[in-house]
């Protein structure tokens, strides 16, 4: 039996591929979850004192094992025209800060005057991030007057939005004064990427959940009344959504080292599970009914961008290719895995390849869960120049990683019409027209196919044996992207092998990347540089959180929707 | 103010941008900063200092002649230690071979500290640096500074001195926050406005990709 390799970066790193990815057991949401229930934190709500305008604050505390951190939030009554999901907004209707540790009251007092102002304040090393959310106007109102009527809300509507609050920003690692990564990243519960934004999110949607059933409770009192108590079904049903921009993307381009590690993660998890020999009856049961929860979040999936609702089809129609698939051959084979992915390979669509890629793996935690150890990063080592490199070893380098690039006419105006830029307007990141506005100036290193394509021209009357170091003194304007490429060969998934200042390029799908590596489900991108999504949807609520649940909420259980249909 | 050491690096990177350094200077400009940050040393002031003295110059005249000269010199007679620190750390293997490596009129000397840090990494063994008055040497994780402030913050040096492998003595610990002076913040920030395009209503609506209101 032949041993199967990694997939080719090649095939792995194009933006459309990249765009399509689905969340796996691999994603950052799940990992913390899992590590919740397994180690049994602790939830406790210690302060809500939020008056009838909907204005106060509130704390809720994780207890893990060795430490505890608390999300503090606090409540505002926003003017409907504040309320925008854009960086540059500068009022919600909740923020948020995740503490290190338990607050005082003076730590509350403290924070109450930076936290709400976002950007505009300062935090200190106590605190491990900074966010902030907007309701859900439709939802949100719907929710209060139902409960405030004696009512259930309308499963349907709940499920047409999916969430209450949706976070526009979720700022960690050192922003506005916050603690950096570097210094709770030896934390086992920090060690993977992005834990202190997820367990943020987490308690986030508890306090929203909270914080609507008050809202319902007073209105209803005002008029006489009981409010009804939302049902913990309909509670667990909803997430917290996420609007996210341009700023994402920039991500992506600007930690090379850490995409490669997510990536490589989940491809060596892959690999892991297509070299199996055999399936298991018990894995064959789970996988096929994870297919089946499956789809019932794709037949929820809803979008309204065109790009969105041609993928939404085409998946739709992979799911029905797949039960007939399953129907004629079933999973019982040698390397049945394997035999499944490359069935998709050629008949499936990209959407439904990658959800296939990321459905094998969920029968084999015990197989693939470690690979998550390897996907946080250090980036001291790959940050230096290797000098002594000679100049032929860069260009077969460069021709090995950049071949795509190297192809490229740059001097067609279609293939660099976008440049990236960062406005003065709170250094929210932007994606201009290069030949329409005057943005070249200002424009940032986010073009690597293109610059490494003029580094490998500017090598052409270089000799082989001259070193690095010295075309680096003579031309230092190629040395970012001489350690990049330097970085890639060492990381093959640290580049996205694809154009990203093309007339064509979709910053949706760098948004998508990044989002499904957290785990997020229900991508709609509402054009094609700003992305909604979901968080958290059917996950148990921490204090509900056990490990028998801890792992598989993100496929929807059959049952419950259909009591809450039948309800 | 307390800052966290990536606002540091974050500030610096743009900050040296605005200046007129290429995007990878920049980068090693920002790491160099947080790595002295880090070390208690006040790098912003530093970097803010080196800026305005090399102010949009031609990299060139504030770079090494040649790699292989017994002595590196810049043409203008005064050598950026962060164009030097950079090509430092690309010659480490060098440095290992050659024992040492001098520098002839360094401004700011203890701005090329930090890439001696990433050269100690790359060879395994602790490197050093000496001008008048002033010792440092590191492995890479922690540094022993010998010097009064004055000699360490000097703003030029005749003479600068890599030397490989070093002797290790009384060491330093890198922190996690630094105490930045506001003075040098601002410098830096008036550095850094230079790469932010001016906002306008059309770029607001189409280079962000979304619109302004999210009452839905």
């Amino acid at each position: 039996m032949t041993d199967i390799l990694c997939r080719d970066p090649n095939t792995v790193m194009r933006l459309q591929r990249l765009g399509s990815i689905h969340q796996s057991r691999l994603s950052f949401m799940r990992l913390l979850t899992r590590r919740l229930a397994r180690e049994g934190w602790r939830f406790q709500q210690t302060a809500f004192e939020v008056n009838d305008k909907g204005e106060g604050h509130a704390v809720y505390t994780a207890h893990g094992p060795d430490r505890a951190y608390s999300l503090i939030a606090y409540a505002h009554d926003l003017p409907a025209e504040k309320r925008s999901d854009r960086v540059i907004a500068d009022a919600w209707d909740a923020t948020f800060t995740l503490f290190d540790g338990v607050p005082t009251a003076a730590d509350i007092e403290r924070l109450s005057h930076n936290i709400p102002v976002q950007e505009a304040g300062r935090v200190t090393g106590t605190e491990l991030s900074v966010s902030r959310a907007n309701r859900s106007v439709r939802l949100w109102e719907h929710v209060v007057s139902e409960l405030a009527a004696g009512r259930q809300p309308d499963a349907a509507q709940i499920e047409a939005v999916g969430y209450l609050m949706r976070t526009t920003a979720v700022y960690g690692s050192g922003k506005l004064g916050a603690a950096d990564r570097e210094m709770i990243a030896d934390r086992a519960e920090f060690r993977a990427p992005f834990q202190v934004e997820m367990l943020s999110v987490y308690l986030t949607r508890w306090f929203v959940l909270d914080l609507v059933q008050h809202m319902a409770n007073l209105r209803a009192a005002a008029a006489g009344a009981e409010a009804a108590q939302l049902s913990p079904e309909l509670a667990r049903s909803m997430g917290i959504g996420n609007s996210t921009g341009l700023g994402m993307a920039p991500f992506l381009l600007n930690h090379p080292v850490l995409f490669n590690n997510w990536v490589a993660a989940r491809e060596n998890a892959i690999r892991a599970v297509r070299n199996l020999a055999k399936a298991s009856a018990d894995e064959v049961a789970l996988f096929r009914e994870l297919v089946d929860r499956s789809k019932l979040s794709i037949a929820a999936w809803h979008s309204e961008h065109p790009i969105q609702i041609e993928k939404l089809g085409d998946l739709r129609a992979d799911v029905a290719k797949l039960d007939t698939y399953l129907a004629q051959h079933g999973l019982t084979g040698a390397q049945p895995w394997d035999v499944l992915y490359s069935w998709a390979e050629q008949a499936l669509s990209l959407e439904g390849q990658e959800w296939i890629a990321s459905l094998i793996l969920e029968p084999y935690g015990a197989l693939v869960d470690g690979f998550a150890e390897e996907m946080a990063a250090d980036n001291t080592a790959t940050f230096r120049i290797a000098g002594a490199m000679s100049i032929g070893d860069l260009r077969a380098l460069l021709k090995d990683v950049y071949a795509w690039a190297i192809d490229i006419d740059w001097q067609a105006p279609e293939n660099r019409a976008r440049a990236w830029y960062v406005s003065e307007e709170k250094l929210e990141p932007r994606l201009g027209e290069r030949f329409e506005e005057p943005i070249e100036e200002y424009e940032q290193p986010l073009a690597p196919g293109r610059d490494a394509a003029q580094l490998y021209q500017a090598l052409a009357h270089w000799p082989d044996e001259a070193q690095v170091a010295e075309f680096l003194l003579r031309h230092p304007e190629h040395r970012h992207v001489l350690r990049r490429a330097q970085i890639v060969g060492r990381a093959p998934y640290a580049e996205i092998r694809d154009n990203t200042i093309s007339d064509r390029v979709l910053p949706i799908d760098m948004l998508r990347c990044k989002l499904a590596f957290f785990g997020a489900t229900q991508f709609d991108p509402r054009s094609d540089r700003w992305v909604r999504i979901c968080m958290y949807g059917n996950a148990p609520l921490p204090t509900e959180l056990t490990v028998e649940n801890a792992d598989f909420w993100v496929f929807p259980d059959q049952e419950t929707v259909l009591e809450e249909t039948g309800a | 103010m307390s800052h966290s050491l990536n606002e540091i690096e974050a500030m610096s990177k743009r900050a040296a941008r605005g200046a007129g350094l290429s995007w990878g200077l920049a980068e090693e400009a920002a790491k160099g900063t947080r790595w002295l940050s880090a070390f208690g040393f006040p790098g912003t002031e530093m970097l803010a200092e080196l800026l305005t003295l090399n102010d949009r110059i031609p990299p060139v005249d504030v770079s090494p002649v040649s790699l292989r000269a017994e002595v590196w010199h810049a043409p203008a007679r005064r050598m950026s230690p962060l164009i030097a620190g950079a090509s430092l750390s690309d010659c480490a293997v060098r440095l290992l071979e050659r024992g040492t490596i001098t520098m002839e009129n360094v401004s700011l000397p203890l701005l090329a500290v930090p890439f001696m840090g990433g050269a100690a990494l790359r060879l395994g063994v602790p490197v050093a640096a000496e001008w008048q008055g002033a010792r440092l040497a590191t492995d890479g994780r922690q540094l022993c500074v010998q010097g009064e402030a004055d000699a360490l913050r000097t703003a030029q040096v005749d003479r600068l001195v890599f030397s490989a492998p070093a002797e290790m003595t009384g060491r330093r610990e890198p922190v996690t926050r630094a105490e930045v002076c506001e003075d040098s913040w601002d410098t830096l920030g008036g550095f850094a406005h230079r790469t932010f395009a001016p906002a306008t209503e059309e770029s607001r609506l189409l280079g962000a990709g979304a619109g302004l209101s999210d009452n839905d």
